[in-house]
């Protein structure tokens, strides 16, 4: 007889399908479309090394990056987001949208390298052995 | 008799007139009431016309030989068929036309099936062939029933023919007969949870796995006459005699509706039974009830 209460109940609750442009909820802690903070970015590309899915993509250029990411080709891992140690990833906790044409929902950002925060040692004044910092180091940080 | 009454009967109201927009009618009534118990939208009102329409509009592939002929025959024979005993049945107060008796709706009724466990065997594939078997042994399970509980009420009523039955009072063996046919109408119209022959998801669509176009298009109209035929005997057994023609005809199509309502929800609420469950239930749980009342009918027609 449950199963009568069951179908009692849905006769008078209505449909539960959703209409076109309506999405679904999403439960809590959903994993959904990749957010990108350019702002917070260092371009280490750790996210491209990351995404399996190959839904990343990480061009670097002469003082600028470009970062691109392809919802179509995303798994919603989440990999990318743990491995960002600058919490420029983020995934968006809402449905995706609706879109009507391939690769509406693809995104792509040219971010400016930042220069290299001075680091603490050539901040301070050479202390006893009064050498100047490896010049080979600078070199290898800003290819970096 | 007179043959205007009786070409009105057959081809008006509850003929094919009737009959063929309200099978439309009901196949979507069952759609419908099963979808929005199960929490679904479920198809719109013209549905079911429109895709007979867009079925009428497809073309089939060619089959030669005597093999094809038999697949193009068995729809157009159940669509008949299935007309033939929507128009037997007595909704109007002595209207007159076909003076049709039980045995004949029976077998009008019947047809559609054997039609089914031919197209199925007719169509030489693998799932038309099992779901033939299928329809095969639910038939023979559920029409023992099925004749027995019409037998006990003809019995307990004196007579075979429609027109008396449906102008005499009914009696508590009648009831205990309509009930028995109720029983029997889920496997008549391959219903949940006996939808053995058409399991969609074991056997495709089963007989009707080979059929395309208006030949598929004639199979949904003899299953939406089946409907139309199936409920309305019930309905007619069931409603009390009325003398006014249109109150008649309304009490007819009110109870028809209710029966497809109540087999909605047996269909919503159940899941498809094994073929060896349903003929164990059949033979086992259903028989002795028709028994019953067949013997309960013949000893009170001895004694009367």
């Amino acid at each position: 007889m449950n199963i009568l209460t069951m179908l009692w109940k849905n006769l008078l609750g209505g449909s539960r399908t959703i209409l076109f442009p309506a999405r679904p909820k999403v439960s809590a802690r959903y994993r959904g479309l990749v957010r990108f903070d350019p702002a917070l970015c260092t371009g280490c590309a750790i996210c491209r090394f990351r995404c399996t899915a190959r839904a990343i993509e990480f061009k670097a250029g002469k003082g600028e990056f470009t970062w691109s990411y392809d919802p179509g080709h995303c798994t919603f891992c989440g990999r990318c987001v743990e491995g960002c140690k600058s919490h420029a990833i983020s995934q968006d906790p809402a449905c995706p949208p609706v879109y009507l044409n391939i690769g509406e929902l693809k995104n792509s950002y040219t971010v400016a390298r930042k220069p290299p925060a001075p680091k603490p040692a050539q901040a301070a004044p050479p202390a006893a052995s009064g050498q100047t910092a490896d010049p080979a180091t600078e070199v290898r940080n800003e290819r970096s | 008799m007179n043959l205007t009454t009786a070409l009105a009967r057959l081809l008006v109201f509850p003929g094919v007139l009737f009959a063929v927009p309200f099978a439309w009618f009901f196949l979507w009534v069952e759609r419908k009431a099963v979808a929005r118990m199960q929490g679904r939208i479920g198809p719109p009102f013209m549905q079911p016309f429109l895709d007979f329409i867009k079925l009428l509009g497809k073309d089939t592939p060619v089959r030669g030989g005597a093999g094809g002929l038999l697949m193009r025959a068995w729809p157009l024979l159940a669509v008949s068929a299935a007309a033939g005993a929507v128009g037997l049945l007595p909704v109007l107060p002595s209207s007159g036309g076909f003076e049709g008796d039980l045995i004949l709706l029976l077998a009008l009724l019947e047809v559609p099936s054997m039609c089914i466990i031919a197209a199925g065997f007719s169509s030489r594939s693998i799932f038309g062939e099992i779901g033939s078997a299928r329809e095969a042994v639910l038939s023979v399970a559920y029409n023992v029933v099925f004749l027995l509980a019409i037998v006990s009420i003809a019995a307990s009523q004196h007579t075979f023919r429609l027109e008396t039955l449906a102008q005499l009072p009914p009696s508590f063996l009648r009831y205990l007969g309509i009930a028995a046919i109720l029983v029997c109408l889920p496997a008549k119209l391959h219903l949940n949870p006996f939808s053995l022959p058409n399991a969609e998801q074991e056997i495709y669509s089963g007989p009707m796995t080979e059929y395309a176009g208006p030949e598929l298009a004639m199979w949904e109209l003899s299953h939406g006459l089946e409907w139309v035929a199936a409920t309305g005997l019930v309905a007619t057994l069931a409603a009390p005699h009325i003398s006014l023609a249109w109150l008649a005809a309304l009490l007819f199509v009110a109870l028809s509706f209710v029966v497809v309502l109540l087999l909605s929800v047996l269909a919503a609420a159940t899941a498809r039974l094994a073929i060896d469950t349903t003929v164990r239930f059949y033979w086992q749980c259903t028989l002795i009830f028709a028994v019953l009342a067949i013997s309960s009918a013949l000893f009170m027609r001895f004694r009367s």
